[in-house]
């Protein structure tokens, strides 16, 4: 790899890399897994049998559904990128972590801050915006842990003995930027008690912020974040350079300058500006180009390392998500389409979008990652490598039934709730159609509990390679080079 | 291996038996049937076999697409789209027949595109890259689908779904077992191919779905208040 080539800096002692914050970020990423998801499978049959919450309010639809986002894409999703993000750059810059005692604050901060938001949300306590449901005082911990977990990445970066930065650190550095800066202006607001907050925007302002954080979440969370965990993990697994470097980086700025402006199409017909909503169709469109140039990307470099799959069975979860994130990275743009979201929006059909790409993409690659990566911080091998294959099997069979599920679902309730009678009435009333959707949320019910199944073989698979052992020490090589 | 797949367009009636002559006569007792019965055999056969690619669009690829739209419309014409609502959705004759041939048309395209695309991966991953051999891949592999499609002739989405999710399945079981065998290469590379196979055919099947969904809302299709 010539762009990581030694640029000649002065060699200095360098220790032996922090990696011990990293193996708990991984647990606990799992355990947000498995409770995340478990919160999933329980709305999941709420939806089926509405009785289940036995009417206490913690129990209730509202409170367990902001429960389960946000603890897989925060404490799930968060965790595993911190984790990777520690881990491949020392790795990318060839020296420890810079101030490992406050990746450590980032570590434990960041778990006891989702643990007391997650509480808080089944309390009710709730700012009313989607993704962005935690109260200020939790704003305000998560910005302090955010900016702390800025210092340490780009410490290490600047600190490193390689002078290109490596194109996973791009990714990672516009996670953490970009987030930053979306989750401090999505959160001004003015508090007037300790469990609530109005936001300091109004009217359709408020919904173009929110906006503009919710979709850029969705871009720079679960879209760059991932993508930096891939350009650093799937070669490494595939143990050859990415297909062109040269692609990568042209994908990484060209995502980075159109997904900003794609919020809007949160917003089709409603109250803002026309242009608005048509200038985030249009830079929702191109925003395929750059997905997809990465997707090629993954593809190529993949495509050389088949023997790999013979003995390592992470990287099937990784050629999957590479799939599945083509897949997502389509159906986004098109759903931003007016004429086709007149139909998708406030369907079922969106539900299934976001699911191929959270268990399609993010989970199936954050999973493969984990299997690569535990191994090697313990120095010993998967537990199970046929769990491992099973786990496979059962992520792909839920995943797709669940998006069937729903595509099936939305298409249904979009044509329905649009039906006009003979005198231009609506034909069904929301209640009917929403009372004959049942069938569809038991099969997604169905997919929920064989996806959960695969995360439970994992959360045993990674346990019992833990078990008993510790984090191994590793030191960067003497000499500079990827 | 003798017979009438292996022989393609150069199918010489004197050398084959009674059997294989049959069997090249009628497309629907050919042998992407045994996909059904017997996917290990129909795979190792067409390892084999040197299909022409024109025969193979004519002679099956035309009368497979041909069938689900045929059943959807004998469906829908009978019993209306039944959507979970009370009363099933009725739509014209004159919108019917422009659906069906819509849905033919891109099952068509479906057909062919994959078959092309199948062919153009075919030089990364090391396969064979004859035409028809990919043409065959894809009807056997598109089979089960086909066949599950008799269930539109009752047309409630939910019905539908259930039936054909576990044909979808198969599709996916015979894609990732049968591409490595068809196409003479490595397992592990099948997978990999079959795995990219299948990211473009979901991106296929959503956009079918966006499609449709756009062609309503310009006034093709069911009625909406928009």
């Amino acid at each position: 790899m010539a762009v990581e080539q030694a640029a000649g800096r002065a060699l200095r002692p360098a220790g032996v890399y922090h990696d011990r914050a990293v193996t708990a970020l991984v647990l606990c990423s799992v355990v947000w897994a498995l409770l995340g998801m478990l919160a999933g499978l329980y709305v999941a049959a709420e939806l089926v049998w509405p009785e289940i919450d036995f009417g206490r309010e913690w129990l209730s639809y509202g409170r367990l559904r902001t429960l389960h986002t946000n603890a897989v894409i925060f404490g799930f999703g968060v965790s595993a990128l911190m984790g990777t993000a520690f881990y491949s750059v020392q790795r990318t810059c060839h020296v420890p972590l810079f101030a490992p005692r406050l990746a450590w604050f980032c570590c434990i901060g960041w778990q006891l801050g989702m643990l007391a938001g997650g509480l808080s949300l089944l309390a009710g306590w709730n700012a009313g915006k989607e993704y962005a449901e935690l109260e200020w005082p939790f704003d305000i911990a998560i910005a302090v842990v955010w900016v702390c977990f800025a210092v340490v990445f780009f410490g290490t970066i600047a600190k490193r003995r390689i002078q290109p930065i490596y194109v996973s650190n791009w990714f990672y550095g516009a996670l953490i930027i970009v987030i930053a800066m979306l989750h401090i202006v999505n959160s001004l607001a003015v508090p007037v008690g300790l469990s609530k907050s109005y936001s300091l925007f109004a009217g359709a302002q408020d919904a173009i912020v929110q906006w503009w954080y919710g979709h850029n979440a969705v871009g720079f969370l679960l879209t760059g974040g991932f993508l930096g965990m891939l350009y650093y993990f799937l070669p490494k697994h595939a143990d050859r350079p990415i297909w062109s470097y040269r692609l990568s980086i042209v994908a990484f700025w060209s995502f980075t300058y159109a997904y900003i402006w794609a919020g809007p199409h949160h917003l089709h017909y409603n109250a803002i500006p026309e242009w608005v909503q048509s200038l985030g169709m249009v830079m929702s469109l191109v925003l395929l180009a750059p997905s997809w140039a990465t997707m090629v990307n993954g593809v190529m470099t993949v495509a050389g390392a088949w023997e790999k799959l013979k003995t390592d069975p992470a990287l099937k979860f990784i050629v999957l998500s590479l799939a599945f994130y083509g897949l997502a990275t389509f159906e986004g743009p098109m759903m931003s389409i007016k004429s086709v979201n007149v139909v998708s929006h406030f369907t079922d059909w969106t539900i299934g979008h976001v699911h191929s790409g959270a268990l399609g993409w993010n989970a199936m690659i954050t999973f493969g990652t984990f299997y690569f990566l535990v191994p090697r911080l313990m120095g010993a091998p998967l537990h199970s490598v046929r769990l491992a294959n099973i786990h496979f099997w059962l992520a792909l069979a839920g995943t797709m039934l669940y998006i069937l599920a729903m595509w099936g679902a939305g298409v249904s309730q979009g044509l329905l709730w649009l039906s006009l009678d003979e005198i231009g009435e609506l034909s069904f009333s929301f209640k009917d159609i929403m009372a004959s959707m049942a069938p569809y949320y038991a099969l997604r019910l169905a997919a929920g509990l064989i996806f959960f199944a695969g995360v439970l073989l994992l959360a045993f698979n990674l346990f019992m390679t833990v078990k008993g052992r510790r984090t191994i020490a590793v030191a960067p090589p003497k000499t500079t080079g990827f | 291996m003798a017979g009438p797949l292996r022989q393609g367009n150069c199918y010489h009636p004197g050398k084959a038996t009674l059997t294989q002559r049959l069997m090249s006569m009628h497309p629907f007792q050919w042998f992407p049937f045994r996909s059904l019965l017997n996917p290990t055999a129909a795979f190792a056969e067409l390892s084999n076999a040197h299909p022409d690619p024109t025969r193979m669009f004519f002679r099956r690829i035309l009368w497979l697409a041909l069938a689900p739209p045929a059943f959807v419309f004998v469906g829908s014409s009978l019993f209306g789209w039944r959507l979970g609502a009370a009363e099933p959705l009725r739509l014209p004759g004159d919108v019917l027949t422009l659906i069906g041939i819509g849905y033919f048309l891109a099952l068509t395209f479906g057909f062919v595109s994959t078959a092309v695309l199948s062919r153009w991966m075919a030089s990364t991953y090391g396969a064979r890259d004859q035409l028809g051999v990919h043409f065959a891949l894809v009807t056997i592999v598109a089979m089960p689908i086909v066949i599950a499609s008799v269930c539109h002739l009752f047309p409630h989405v939910f019905i539908n779904m259930l039936a054909l999710i576990p044909a979808l399945l198969w599709s996916l079981y015979l894609l990732y077992k049968g591409l490595p065998v068809a196409l003479g290469i490595e397992p592990e590379r099948g997978m990999l191919m079959a795995s990219a196979l299948v990211g473009c055919l979901l991106v296929g099947a959503v956009g079918l779905l966006g499609l449709t969904v756009a062609l309503w809302t310009n006034g093709v299709g069911p009625t909406i208040g928009i």
